[in-house]
């Protein structure tokens, strides 16, 4: 089963997209911070990586540029996650190496639509 | 709501938009009526409708069955069959044209998320080939809520989530000071809005080379059905297909309709068919 590292620093967030995204089939990895997920992905490469932009300890932004920077940093497709949803933020993220972006707030047909756009379902 | 409410508003609605709500989905009729009562000051449907009752208003009567036959539609809701109709089958439907021209028609379009998909994909494809060709698309529906929504081209935040790539939301879209979303002008300008009963024959609209009507026949009761998949098919050109979504059956409704050699799924004219009438 493919993984999806979710990185947010809200628990809650966490727990709610963990259940979306695990009815789209996904094995569910966590993350609180930035710093916490790229050391997760330097051991195991997820698939897909759900992200929030404001985090404590490494932002979203700076966990992407760092993560495509990484060795085998490119595969994973990267959805970012965000209440910075005007079209300046989405675009710096876009051009950072995002795949996707949804904004928050967000329901299960958005992630499983943004998923599909993504080409991970 | 009162049972005799429900009663009034599900033969109001069947005569005027052909639309059948079954008792279980009698929510739904609070859920699409309740800005309007509210609007008209009244506290609740049972109000609205007796009032109806009391004094019969032809106009009014219109406007709660528009309301009530509106639907939800979706970005790119059928991705693949509107690939196909951009990709495959109008770059044919063009070569064949003597006049180089295309019309479209979204039937049953409700707030423009159909037709605003189209004009994306044929802007989209435009890049790699048809350039010079006048492609219209002109999409219907009963409501004028829908239509001056679809004018407007103003989506929320859930709308351009769902079905709509973020590469297409910053290509094509505006950001607005309330949160939502704007389609360009140039997209807008792609599109024309009309107010059109299905129900009513549609000589008025012209012809048409492709009819998508998605998620609109379905809801509606078998003779509606009939009447307006004749109402559509009479505007069909020649060589023109009627889609409608993957889920609906269109087959056996009327006749001098065949399933489309050209487009799998859809239905076009059989040879030879000058009227198009409801089966027997």
């Amino acid at each position: 089963m493919k993984r999806c590292l979710i990185v947010d620093d809200s628990r809650v967030v966490r727990k709610v997209a963990g259940r979306i995204i695990s009815d789209l089939q996904f094995d569910i990895l966590e993350a609180g911070d930035g710093a916490e997920a790229l050391k997760m992905c330097r051991e195991n490469m997820p698939e897909a990586v759900l992200l929030d932009w404001n985090m404590p300890v490494m932002n979203g932004l700076d966990f992407l540029r760092a993560l495509r920077r990484e060795e085998g940093g490119q595969d994973p497709v990267v959805v970012f996650c965000s209440t910075e949803n005007d079209a300046e933020h989405i675009g710096e993220a876009m051009r950072s190496g995002a795949n996707e972006f949804i904004m928050k707030p967000f329901d299960a047909d958005i992630v499983a639509s943004k998923f599909q756009q993504a080409g991970l379902v | 709501m009162q049972q005799e409410t429900y009663n009034d508003l599900s033969k109001l609605v069947r005569k005027r938009s052909g639309q059948d709500i079954p008792p279980s989905k009698a929510y739904l009729m609070e859920a699409r009526l309740a800005e309007l009562a509210r609007r008209e000051g009244f506290a609740n449907l049972d109000d609205l409708v007796r009032a109806l009752r009391a004094r019969p208003n032809v106009v009014f009567e219109a406007e709660v069955a528009a309301e009530l036959a509106s639907k939800d539609t979706q970005f790119f809701r059928e991705r693949d069959l509107f690939d196909r109709i951009v990709d495959n089958f109008l770059p044919k439907a063009l070569e064949r044209s003597d006049t180089g021209n295309i019309r479209i028609w979204c039937a049953g379009g409700g707030t423009g998320q159909e037709a605003y998909s189209l004009a994306m994909l044929l802007a989209e494809a435009e890049l790699s080939g048809a350039t010079g060709r006048q492609i219209d698309i002109i999409s219907t529906d009963l409501c004028n809520r829908s239509i001056e929504a679809a004018r407007l081209g103003a989506f929320g935040h859930f709308d351009v989530q769902r079905g709509l790539s973020i590469h297409r939301l910053l290509r094509h879209f505006t950001r607005l000071e309330s949160g939502q979303w704007q389609i360009s002008t140039a997209m807008r300008s792609r599109v024309g809005f009309r107010r059109h009963n299905l129900l009513e024959d549609a000589t008025g609209l012209g012809k048409f080379d492709v009819i998508v009507c998605m998620n609109t026949l379905s809801g509606m009761t078998f003779d509606a059905r009939r009447t307006a998949l004749a109402n559509m098919s009479n505007q069909l050109t020649t060589e023109g297909i009627l889609v409608a979504a993957s889920s609906e059956s269109l087959s056996g409704l009327v006749t001098g309709m065949q399933a489309s050699r050209d487009f799998r799924g859809a239905l076009g004219r059989q040879a030879g068919a000058n009227t198009i009438t409801i089966a027997a």
